[in-house]
């Protein structure tokens, strides 16, 4: 999935300085946690899919997420049902009560469902906020936004080399897959769990000799270019934080607060 | 030909000095490199030939630092490049020194602009910003990529990855460039691409050139002199023109000659002797017709 | 070049019976990509069993996009590819794979087995053929590509050459009708090179299909008959090698220069037609060519 692929644009989520960016992303993923009052939560969601859509990020890649993670919503509300206790109960015990041990199983709980909704919505929120900051953020001033922040600077491009191979291996795996396909080998399309299994090596070894000796190269292609030789570096393409940056910062300290004070009032 | 054409580089400078080097990768008992020993002057443009695994890349990589600084390994001997030893000398200062190229266009781009790209090792040296934009402007312009600095490095082709990956280590402004196969995965016009930007650095910029290749014909035509490998050991330091008339050499060390000189050989083989060897295809040709018109006079008469 | 006897012997009665004459058909393929790309526009090829065809093209002319169709990776958006008188519409991977088998560019993207020889297993063990029978083909194609001393050895650690001649091995064991080598000589030197293409000769020789696509062309001149020109997704040009290579204005559209000797060749022309009268000298091909040539006319 494309979640650290810069999207090309220019919304106002384009235009703020990253630091920025990371600041509210931090703050917003704490607040998350905190809230548990669904119309707060059902709150930081909407404002979510909004900057979405005001920064044009494609509506395609968040309808998938909510594709993809309808199941493990279902599963979640279901397991939590099942094993929390509360007064109200939706669905009478599967298993009678009067059965010895096991009687009265089976039954889900209105809180217990509703504990799972909480989660479900937590994890749908956060899924969709990261990508709101790493599709608009190339990934330069992204590590440059970090770096600024405290980290050094070799820690910082190290984790944005690791996201930019992220592609490059996706890449590695359909070109390794078509190479053992050719040779007859059909065991990723209609294999059992357990013939999966056992043909790992088959993807796995030439891909992780593959991204060894790439990242050999890599360290002799950056040291040659004095990657880490000096502790500071400067940069070509800057970041200040300009006066629309702090308004905007302004704005979600508000937005915040409304939403804490919302949660422990109502 | 074994004369550096060039602008004005002064003659007799040693701007490489390899003394009695041998190398062995850590946790590996054998050297790969082994009592290696030449000078490269300024201004001179040398191609490292040899089979794979005769030693090249491990060469290559000797000269600008990367062995033994980065990589470890156990080194015996000295290298010094443009006057700085580099087992003692920082590589933030050998980068300064020695610029680099890979084989692979991927590994070496590793930035979202080609303007990033070519910055990435003067920011590294923390160089005043204003002084970077002036290089990357030069850079850009030596390697003819003017007016693609923001577009990404992943769009470009082949040919232009390898020139951007030159421009990004001209912008360290060094003095001698080494290029490790540069144009091995290229189609023919971007290997012609690539051999006319680093023609122009000899030429206009006097850099000091160390490339490794197979390329026999590109190497006769560009090349002043040829560093032959063979199983890590130096067996032939001389003149392209020198190095591909020696045939047991080229026999041992599997080299395949420029196609023209096959054809001298070739006619010789035949019963026709021409006055002299080529290496080049206009000088071949010359020879070739020199030979035609001389039949053709004895016929007429 | 006896076990290449044996081997066509044995492949003669794998042929199907009625198969077409050609190798590979294909009729008005065009290829989009899901993104919305158009790779291949309109392609019209046949190529007929015991051919050795070159295909050459640019960067980016769309030779994987035709070869990633021709071994049934991709399926057309239009129009029918047909290999060896199987429709890739009807059929998997798996069973093209019988039938053309495709040497990756790059040997390190397939190799991971611990040795040469289960390596070579692989595609075999694939096709669930009995273990004696696996056993032979492995023995096969080894000694057909000249690794049976190294059927222990560890791939990883063996010799650029050596690592591609293990893929072409574990290709030849699955005893396919064509084979398609995909910028096999990247990154070889001249042995390794000179080795690879002796494989594909050999091969060719015992009456198979080869198809070589490459940047190297004084491998194009000195081995196939035909070539095949593609340039921004269409065929540009498709004929006999030498006519080909007749057209240097034409190849230049897709960036690609006629070997040293070739142009040698052109440069000599009226030289040689001067010297010998009443005579069109050839387009030459090779250095063994363009000597002849002079050869003959410097005869009185």
């Amino acid at each position: 999935m494309s979640v650290v692929q810069y999207v090309e644009g220019n919304s106002l989520l384009h235009r703020l300085d990253p630091r920025a960016k990371i600041i509210m992303l931090t703050i917003l993923t704490i607040i998350i946690f905190i809230v548990e009052n669904f119309l707060m939560i059902g709150a930081i969601l909407l404002t979510i899919l909004l900057l979405w859509w005001s920064a044009r990020l494609p509506m395609k890649t968040l309808a998938s997420y909510f594709k993809f993670l309808t199941g493990l919503f279902v599963f979640i509300i279901v397991i939590q049902g099942l094993f929390y206790s509360g007064e109200v109960i939706l669905v009478q015990p599967l298993i009678p009560r009067w059965v010895p041990l096991i009687g009265g199983l089976g039954k889900i709980s209105l809180d217990g469902a509703l504990f799972g909704i909480l989660i479900s919505a937590r994890i749908i929120c956060l899924i969709c906020l990261l990508p709101l900051v790493t599709m608009t953020t190339p990934i330069h001033f992204f590590a440059l936004g970090l770096t600024k922040m405290g980290l050094s600077y070799q820690i910082a491009y190290t984790m944005t080399t690791a996201l930019n191979t992220i592609p490059v291996l996706q890449n590695e795996a359909s070109v390794v897959m078509d190479a053992q396909k050719l040779r007859a080998f059909r065991v990723f399309e209609e294999g059992s769990f357990v013939q999966k299994l056992k043909a790992y090596p088959a993807l796995a070894v030439p891909l992780v000799i593959g991204a060894m000796r790439r990242a050999q190269l890599m360290g002799v292609a950056m040291d040659s270019r004095a990657f880490g030789a000096l502790k500071r570096r400067t940069y070509v393409e800057d970041i200040i934080m300009k006066p629309q940056d702090y308004a905007v910062l302004a704005v979600f300290a508000v937005y915040c607060a409304a939403v804490l004070v919302g949660n422990f009032m109502l | 030909m074994s004369e550096p054409v060039s602008g004005k580089p002064t003659k007799g400078e040693p701007m490489i000095k390899v003394e009695n080097l041998w190398y062995k990768y850590p946790r590996t008992k054998k050297y790969v490199l082994e009592d290696i020993s030449f000078t490269v002057e300024k201004g001179e443009f040398v191609a490292l030939m040899g089979a794979n695994g005769a030693g090249k890349t491990t060469l290559c990589q000797c000269l600008n630092g990367v062995i033994p600084n980065s990589q470890g390994g156990k080194v015996k001997g000295r290298v010094v490049v443009g006057g700085l030893d580099t087992q003692e000398t920082p590589i933030s200062k050998l980068a300064q020194k020695v610029g680099m190229v890979l084989e692979d266009p991927e590994t070496q781009l590793f930035t979202t602009k080609v303007k990033n790209e070519v910055a990435f090792g003067p920011e590294n040296l923390a160089i005043d910003p204003d002084e970077i934009m002036k290089r990357i402007a030069w850079a850009l312009k030596v390697v003819r990529l003017e007016g693609y600095e923001e577009r990404p490095p992943t769009a470009l082709s082949g040919g232009q990855k390898q020139r951007l990956a030159i421009a990004a280590a001209l912008a360290m402004k060094p003095e001698i460039m080494v290029l490790d196969e540069p144009t091995s995965q290229l189609d023919p016009i971007g290997t012609l691409e690539v051999f006319s930007v680093i023609q122009d650095l000899k030429e206009e910029y006097g850099m000091t050139i160390v490339m490794a290749t197979h390329k026999s014909e590109e190497i006769a035509q560009f090349a002043d002199k040829v560093l032959m490998l063979h199983e890590g050991r130096l067996v032939k330091f001389a003149p392209p023109r020198e190095v591909f008339q020696d045939l047991e050499l080229m026999k041992l060390t599997w080299t395949h000659l420029p196609q023209i000189s096959e054809l001298i050989l070739f006619l010789r083989n035949n019963g026709i002797s021409l006055k002299d060897f080529a290496i080049l295809k206009d000088e071949g040709v010359a020879m070739v017709k020199e030979a035609l018109a001389g039949k053709a006079g004895r016929v007429a008469s | 070049m006896k076990e290449s006897r044996v081997k066509s012997e044995q492949r003669e009665r794998q042929v199907p019976a009625g198969g077409s004459e050609y190798a590979i058909e294909i009729n008005n393929l065009t290829f989009t990509y899901p993104g919305g790309f158009t790779a291949l526009k309109e392609i019209n090829l046949k190529v007929k069993r015991n051919e050795f065809v070159g295909i050459i093209g640019q960067n980016g002319a769309g030779k994987s996009t035709l070869l990633k169709n021709i071994t049934g990776l991709l399926k057309p958006t239009k129009g029918d590819v047909i290999v060896v008188g199987v429709n890739t519409k009807d059929s998997t991977v798996a069973d093209l794979a019988t039938r053309v088998g495709f040497v990756l560019q790059n040997p390190d993207r397939q190799l991971f087995a611990p040795t040469v020889e289960e390596e070579v297993s692989f595609g075999p063990k694939n096709l669930k053929l009995p273990a004696d029978e696996i056993k032979q083909r492995v023995q096969e194609a080894l000694g057909y590509v000249g690794l049976l001393e190294q059927k222990d050895a560890f791939p990883p650690a063996l010799s650029k050459g050596d690592r591609a001649k293990v893929v072409i091995a574990s290709v030849l064991a699955m005893r396919p009708e064509v084979i398609i080598l995909d910028e096999p000589t990247t990154g070889q030197d001249f042995r390794g090179c000179h080795q690879i293409m002796g494989i594909a000769s050999r091969f060719h020789e015992a009456g198979h299909t080869v198809l070589v696509v490459t940047h190297h062309m004084a491998l194009v001149t000195e081995y196939t008959q035909r070539t095949i020109v593609l340039c921004n997704g269409t065929v540009l040009m498709d004929g006999e090698t030498r006519e080909v290579f007749s057209h240097p204005e034409m190849l230049r559209q897709t960036f690609i220069v006629p070997p040293q000797i070739t142009q040698a060749g052109t440069d000599l022309k009226e030289a040689l037609m001067a010297a010998r009268r009443g005579w069109t000298p050839r387009t030459v091909l090779t250095v063994k060519e363009l000597g002849e040539d002079i050869v003959a006319a410097m005869k009185p």
